[in-house]
């Protein structure tokens, strides 16, 4: 039961992504009607779900949550900016009753009952009057709706008043002879995943009065045993509507399209036989009379949870396979093929994994490529196995041929499963929508998130790396980049802030911006603050770009007060302590009265990277090939000292610090010689564009190596973001080129910064 | 996991099943649950500011570890010629792996806490001493060496 809530929890996931994507194409002027529907399905799904594991709380708002969207769907309602607002706002209280059901924390009832509201408000005040009284209806009886609990209650009451509310269409002339007849007999499942026959009754009544007609309904209790025998759980009811000629069959059967695999149904246009049979026709349908039987649509629903009955004999579902075909009108447990294929699914779900998230879904193709090229690996190994019993220099010729193919199959191999695990950054950037929109309604400003790039791939690791840093940093833009709206007017700009966050290859990496319109940094403001806090001396001559670093000092804030958001100090710090784990370093530029940009570049993989072998005192170390510009054996007389000891080079005119790596990492303790004639270099360059020249032995090779952590075993060592194990089995050090650099350049470039404003002043 | 219950049940009933090596002409031992494996000692990569006790990384098995080298560390003469010299891999309460440079294992020995004579200093790798057959042995707190290795802040 536990895998089977998991699996649900899963879902859940997938359908809010589902719901977010929806609602914010919505928002984006997007009303198509297949928009509208995949909103639904989704809140639907998760109120099937929830309704059929006892989650009250969540079916309950979900319900809600569905009518209102329902109201959008039938379009009794426009799906306006504050409309689609109060269904953001719905659907993360929303999600985190999902996570409220999955053991996190509970969800404040004031915030439910707010949206709650909202949700009802706007049902109510976009439509017509009777779809008003509907909602009202609706609203004043939420209590009739609980799905599971009631099956419970041996009351068939809970039933009765359902039909009753719509009895209205009784009173009216009888239909005329062209009118559509609907029969329907529910399953015990349709209410088993918390759905109801009025809501269907509903739906049947709304499209009546889009035709300015009526419908005649007539419930069939004649399977309704006795009070004593009545099971609680069992469904005895069904229906007959009769619908105004104007309703077209299509628009009926759209009525089942939720619901088509739990109801048995069937839509006649009322012709030759006017005498339609008053006796509904539950035990037997004829099947004549069933125009749409509609079978079930794997990836029209989302999979139902199955019922416990079939989990509980996993091997059952896997022989009553037939059903589907014919209108079964048992009242039996079957929700038939898709409940079934998506149990065996869900099985061979549960079996490959473990803890939360553990399972990934991946493209087929994907897996198709994969599976091919490991189909030439298995035939290159045979050729390779083949050749190496020739002697013959021919075959030695062949064998390393046939080596090399292998070496770039592997590569491709390599690719492949990168592939697999690569996952668009959307799942991140969408869950910053939340972020934003809840951080601007706590500091009253608006502000709309534009996303770019969302389908850009990155290793999945890196995705879930990313949520921390960028809910942090919007966060932060939100409350100190945006100004308010008054100081945005005043300011001649627009009060709806923008901040745009997107996503981008470039150059093997994955750039990852994010800008706002505000008021960029007040750099005067973030120099006072420093020197207040002791962080500078009150004399420091920074460049821009040292004062803009200054906010990711620990500490560090220039709130004037302290928000709900931030303001407490905490945050910058963590966001480049957690970027620089990921192998990047945070690049800031900021225009006064324009806006703020903080960008930063992530590897696409954490595992593999191209490096450079090279030796420096003894011990092979690697550089990742990415950060080298070029290698070049020195001239002596372009190299120059200076008054500290250190040296720097002048390459075609650019002079940049040059750093003997065996002496900077300490590896030994000689002094550098005192001719730097005919060393080896490698001009490295970080992130942010600056360059130094590393000093090392000899260059050896050029390989691909596999990322070792060392600090999960050691501490962090400066200039070493890393490991990996060479072919030979022994352990090489991936050099930090950002932080080398970023210390050479510390050492030499701010003397001069501090000269020249000495010579200023 | 299983490892802490056992070690908790053994602490209970006050007998530890101990590892027991030599470090120069002193022997010190360590529980045997924490205990990975042992093996040769081999090459290791020198890694950068690195505290003296250190000798390098190695490679086991794809996981990199370091090696501490457990004469500089206790301050012993350590014996660089003999060929008994093997890595003992650890792994601490927290999961981190290291491997101990020992000049030799000598064999285990059943401890019972109860017998072992504190000694005072707090905050250092020794965490007892106890006599067994005639042989003073201390008592190595792991955690104290591992501790270190992974946050010992390095003074340039």
């Amino acid at each position: 039961m536990d895998d089977i809530l998991q699996i649900f929890f899963q879902e859940c996931d997938e359908q809010l992504q589902e719901l977010e994507r929806g609602l914010s194409a919505l928002s984006d002027g997007e009303s198509e009607h297949e928009t509208v529907n995949a909103v639904f399905r989704a809140v639907h799904s998760i109120k099937g779900g929830a309704a059929s594991f006892g989650l009250d709380n969540l079916v309950r708002f979900a319900h809600v949550f569905e009518n209102s969207l329902d109201g959008l769907r039938s379009g009794r309602f426009a799906p306006t900016h504050d409309v689609v607002k109060v269904f953001l706002k719905a659907m993360d209280v929303l999600s985190d009753l999902v996570n409220e059901a999955r053991g996190g924390a509970t969800v404040d009832s004031a915030r439910v009952a707010e949206s709650h509201a909202e949700l009802a408000d706007i049902s109510g005040t976009g439509s017509n009057q009777n779809a008003s009284q509907a909602a009202t209806t609706e609203d004043v009886i939420p209590a009739d709706f609980s799905p599971v609990p009631m099956d419970f209650e041996p009351v068939p009451a809970d039933f009765e008043p359902v039909p009753f509310d719509f009895d209205f269409g009784e009173e009216e002339a009888p239909p005329a002879a062209a009118s559509l007849l609907v029969t329907f007999r529910p399953h015990d499942a349709l209410y088993e995943r918390g759905d109801d026959a009025r809501n269907i009754l509903i739906g049947l009544a709304d499209l009546a009065r889009e035709c300015d007609g009526e419908i005649l309904t007539t419930c069939d209790r004649s399977a309704l045993p006795p009070l004593a025998d009545l099971l609680p759980d069992k469904s005895y009811l069904s229906w007959q509507v009769v619908l105004p000629p104007a309703v077209s069959e299509d628009n009926a059967n759209a009525v089942f399209d939720w619901i088509s695999e739990d109801c048995d149904f069937s839509i006649v246009r009322e012709g030759a036989e006017a005498a339609a049979p008053q006796e509904p026709t539950i035990e037997q349908p004829e099947p004549a009379e069933v125009v749409a039987v509609i079978p079930p649509v794997e990836d029209h629903e989302a999979p139902p949870p199955a019922p416990t009955p079939s989990v509980a004999h996993p091997v059952q579902i896997l022989s009553p396979l037939p059903a589907p075909a014919t209108p079964d009108a048992h009242p039996g447990p079957s929700p038939a093929g898709s409940a079934a294929s998506s149990t065996a699914n869900g099985a061979a779900q549960t079996a490959a994994r473990k803890p939360e998230q553990a399972s990934i879904r991946v493209d087929l193709h994907r897996i198709d490529d994969l599976m091919d090229l490991v189909g030439e690996l298995v035939i290159a190994q045979a050729a390779i196995e083949s050749l190496s019993r020739r002697t013959d220099a021919a075959g030695q010729h062949e064998l390393v041929q046939s080596i090399s193919s292998m070496q770039s199959l592997t590569r491709d191999i390599q690719d492949a499963v990168m592939a697999v695990r690569a996952q668009p950054v959307r799942a991140v950037f969408q869950r910053m929508q939340r972020v934003v929109r809840e951080a601007s309604s706590m500091t009253h400003k608006d502000i709309v998130l534009t996303l770019e790039g969302e389908d850009t791939e990155v290793d999945r690791t890196l995705v879930e790396k990313l949520t921390d840093p960028l809910t942090h940093m919007l966060r932060n833009a939100v409350d100190h980049g945006i100004e308010s709206p008054e100081a945005r007017i005043a300011a001649g700009k627009p009060a709806e802030g923008h901040i745009v966050l997107s996503a981008e290859h470039r150059s093997g990496r994955i750039l990852i911006t994010i800008k706002d319109d505000g008021a960029g940094i007040n750099r005067q403001r973030v120099f006072e603050t420093a020197v207040k806090r002791g962080v500078i001396p009150a004399d420091a001559v920074l460049s821009d770009d040292e004062v803009n670093n200054l906010i990711f000092m620990p500490g560090f804030s220039t709130a004037a007060q302290v928000s709900n958001l931030s303001g407490r100090g905490v945050g910058m710090d963590v966001v480049k302590q957690a970027i620089q784990s990921l192998g990047s370093r945070i690049t800031i530029s900021s225009i006064p009265g324009k806006g703020t940009t903080f960008g930063f570049s992530l590897p696409l993989t954490l595992a593999i990277l191209d490096g450079m072998l090279i030796s420096a005192s003894g011990s092979t170390m690697v550089i990742p090939i990415s950060s080298v510009i070029e290698t070049m054996i020195v001239n002596q007389s372009d190299v120059y000292a200076l008054p500290d000891g250190s040296n720097v080079i002048s390459i075609r005119g650019d002079c940049m610090p040059l750093i003997p790596l065996a002496t900077v990492l300490k590896l030994s303790n000689s002094p550098p010689p005192d001719s730097l004639d005919a060393s080896v270099i490698l001009v490295v360059e970080n992130e942010s564009g600056a360059r130094a020249a590393l000093i090392v032995d000899e260059i050896r090779d050029q390989t691909q190596v596999v990322i070792k952590s060392i600090e999960s075993n050691y501490r962090q060592i400066f200039g070493v973001s890393a490991a990996t194990i060479l072919g030979d089995g022994s352990v090489s050090l991936i050099l930090d080129v950002s932080a080398l650099v970023a210390s050479a350049i510390g050492h030499i470039d701010i003397k001069p910064s501090n000269i020249r404003a000495e010579l200023a002043a | 996991m299983t490892e802490q219950t056992e070690l908790k049940e053994a602490t209970d009933t006050k007998i530890v099943k101990m590892i027991v090596f030599a470090i120069g002409v002193q022997e010190y031992c360590i529980p045997i649950l924490s205990v990975r494996e042992i093996r040769g000692f081999e090459k290791t990569t020198t890694l950068p500011f690195a505290p003296p006790y250190v000798c390098g990384a190695i490679n086991l098995r794809g996981i990199i570890l370091t090696v501490v080298d457990l004469a500089v560390y206790l301050n012993v003469p350590p014996q660089t010629d003999n060929p008994r010299r093997v890595v003992v891999i650890v792994e601490s309460k927290n999961g981190v792996v290291c491997g101990l440079l020992v000049d030799r294992v000598i064999d285990m020995a059943d401890i019972n806490l109860n017998d072992v004579q504190a000694v005072s200093e707090d905050g250092s790798c020794l965490g007892g001493l106890v006599l067994v057959d005639n042989r003073m042995i201390g008592l190595l707190r792991l955690e104290t060496v591992v501790g270190q290795l992974v946050t010992d802040t390095i003074s340039e």
